[in-house]
């Protein structure tokens, strides 16, 4: 039954900060191998949305349904145990140690000798090394310090740590922010490689063409509601622009105004 | 571009650098210094190491987690002090005897360890629980541990321990004495839990991005006092091997090691920014240091010159530190 149901819902969620209402009653479904782009204005609660389905808050009101279950992550642990978790630019990886030690980041395979746990290097590295290069990553040597590493390579080995690990949901607030062309350019493929593996990315960007380029679907945010939910290949950067800035209506007008008298 | 080979001897050298500059540093001496190639010359370079070399490997694995250690120096001294008041047969000793005799050795130890620990927990408590700054809370305890030495001795010292613990101080193994020995064992062990174990993985890590650890589930809090109470029982070690040394405690035992034990982290290739560092290459700097002390001692020139050497020293190995990250940033 969990199979059909879709991989995440929110009914109605809302939330406040005091008298501030952040969110007032967002829906939206996604299923899973879906990439959804969580588009909106500075202050229209993406941020506060995210943080809400991956754990991070508590929604005043609503449901969240991961899997077809109601759910109610009161930590980040909680939702990633569920295998929801959000990837920030440089807060979840130690670039003072190796790649093999930042993927198996407290998950390491261990051997006890007279109870005393010993790491098991070279099951971890090789397990390193088949998961990245499945994923068709190229990083020079799984040895060297993730600080010599390049923003792109760090981010390759977060999403594959994440599939490794049995993630179902991954929230990207921001991915490309520090990245060139090339780097953003390899990470939005990654981005489909990772949603063909049957998990559902959000991912959180100001840049349109991003949003065009690796997303499914479409959602705006706008003053805490959803302002539009569209497919990609049905609306048009300007179409999401104008939801962005609630001039819909208006822009609607003003297209008409031509064929006017 | 350079072969990868190229690349992992540079990698080694840099990693190693300290070590390098200990066998340097010793070959000139001993072609410059009348009478410093002699193998009793190297053990008393060995043996001067023990103590400030015990103590350092403690405040190296809080400093490689991302915090710090000052009292490591005070520790050791209420250790011996406490050790001293209850073994010692003469000052302000009780003269405690054990049957069978041996079992003094294992008693006093532990004894020593779990006092360092139960300051080690304080710190750790006091940094964690109520998120005080660790160079604050550690200055504090360095002063309040001094004065709870001087205050548990009355100003006093305690003479004389029995030789079934003296012998530890005395024996010698190998042209090596004994409390050398052990102070390498403690090297050895606790640089195989800093590589090899998980513990020691994730304390590199938090030290790194504790933030990082904390999403990854990695207990980071029990982990940090952890290293705490860690510290305290090494300082506690390294109290107890004083006391054994020079048979008792006074109330100003071991003043001023803990600035040699810093020196000997820093020249050693630790990070004060937290999650770099080796222990083995604080063993190097703690022995670099001794090295350099035997030779101002043999050329006869004053000891103050030490401190202003080892001064310099720190100072040289901090600049060292950023030539090699930019050395390392080319090779990247």
């Amino acid at each position: 039954m969990t199979d059909t149901a879709p991989l995440l819902s929110l009914q109605n969620i809302t939330r406040n900060f005091g008298a501030i209402e952040a969110l007032r009653g967002v829906s939206f479904e996604m299923n899973r191998g879906e990439v959804v782009a969580l588009l909106g204005d500075n202050g229209a609660g993406k941020s506060t949305l995210v943080k809400i389905i991956a754990g991070g808050l508590e929604a005043t009101s609503g449901k969240v349904l991961f899997e077809g279950n109601e759910r109610n992550f009161t930590s980040p642990a909680e939702a990633k145990a569920a295998g929801i978790e959000t990837v920030y630019q440089d807060l979840s990886l130690c670039t003072n140690v190796d790649v093999v030690a930042n993927f198996f980041m407290g998950r390491e395979i261990v051997k006890r000798y007279f109870g005393i746990p010993i790491l098991q290097e070279a099951e971890m590295y090789a397990a390193t090394e088949k998961a990245i290069s499945n994923a068709g990553t190229k990083i020079p040597s799984l040895r060297v310090n993730v600080e010599h590493l390049s923003g792109g390579q760090r981010q390759a080995i977060e999403l594959n740590r994440f599939v490794h690990w049995g993630g179902k949901l991954v929230l990207l607030d921001e991915p490309f922010a520090a990245l060139g062309v090339e780097q953003t350019r390899r990470g939005l493929e990654m981005i489909k490689r990772i949603a063909a593996h049957g998990i559902g990315v959000v991912i959180i960007t100001h840049i349109m063409a991003q949003a065009f380029q690796v997303a499914d679907r479409i959602v705006v945010i706008r003053q805490g509601k959803v302002a539009g939910d569209v497919a990609r290949d049905k609306t048009s950067p300007d179409e999401v622009v104008r939801m962005i800035t609630g001039e819909a209506f208006q822009g609607k007008a003003q297209e008409a105004r031509p064929n006017g008298p | 571009m350079m072969s990868s080979r190229q690349r992992t001897l540079i990698e080694f050298v840099l990693d190693n650098l300290v070590w390098f500059l200990l066998v340097f540093v010793l070959a000139v001496f001993s072609v410059a210094i009348p009478n410093f190639f002699q193998i009793g010359i190297f053990a008393n370079i060995i043996e001067q190491s023990t103590f400030v070399g015990v103590m350092a490997i403690g405040l190296a694995i809080v400093i490689i987690a991302g915090h710090m250690d000052l009292s490591v120096e005070s520790v050791a001294a209420l250790t011996a002090m406490v050790t001293g008041i209850l073994f010692c047969s003469h000052g302000i000793g009780l003269g405690y005897t054990l049957s069978p005799e041996w079992l003094i050795v294992p008693v006093s130890l532990l004894l020593a360890m779990c006092v360092g620990a139960a300051i080690g927990a304080i710190n750790g408590w006091l940094v964690v629980r109520l998120q005080m700054n660790a160079f604050i809370v550690t200055l504090a305890a360095y002063i309040w541990v001094r004065g709870l030495v001087v205050a548990i001795s009355g100003g006093r010292s305690a003479q004389g321990l029995p030789p079934s613990l003296r012998f530890i101080g005395i024996d010698t193994v190998a042209y090596i004495p004994l409390i050398a020995w052990i102070a390498v064992a403690c090297f050895a062990l606790f640089t195989f839990i800093m590589a090899k174990t998980p513990f020691g993985r994730h304390v590199t890590m938090i030290g790194g991005n504790a933030v990082a650890t904390f999403r990854a589930g990695i207990k980071v809090d029990k982990l940090v006092v952890f290293s705490f109470i860690l510290a305290g029982a090494i300082a506690g070690v390294a109290g107890w091997l004083l006391a054994i040394r020079t048979s008792g405690a006074t109330a100003n035992l071991g003043t001023g090691m803990l600035f040699n034990a810093f020196a000997a982290v820093v020249i050693g290739g630790v990070s004060l920014k937290g999650g770099v560092g080796q222990l083995p290459g604080v063993y190097a700097g703690v022995l670099l240091l001794s090295s350099i002390h035997t030779a101002i001692n043999l050329m006869g020139l004053p000891a103050h010159y030490t401190q202003m050497i080892l001064g310099g020293l720190v100072l040289a190995a901090v600049l060292l530190d950023t030539v090699k990250l930019s050395i390392r940033q080319r090779l990247a």
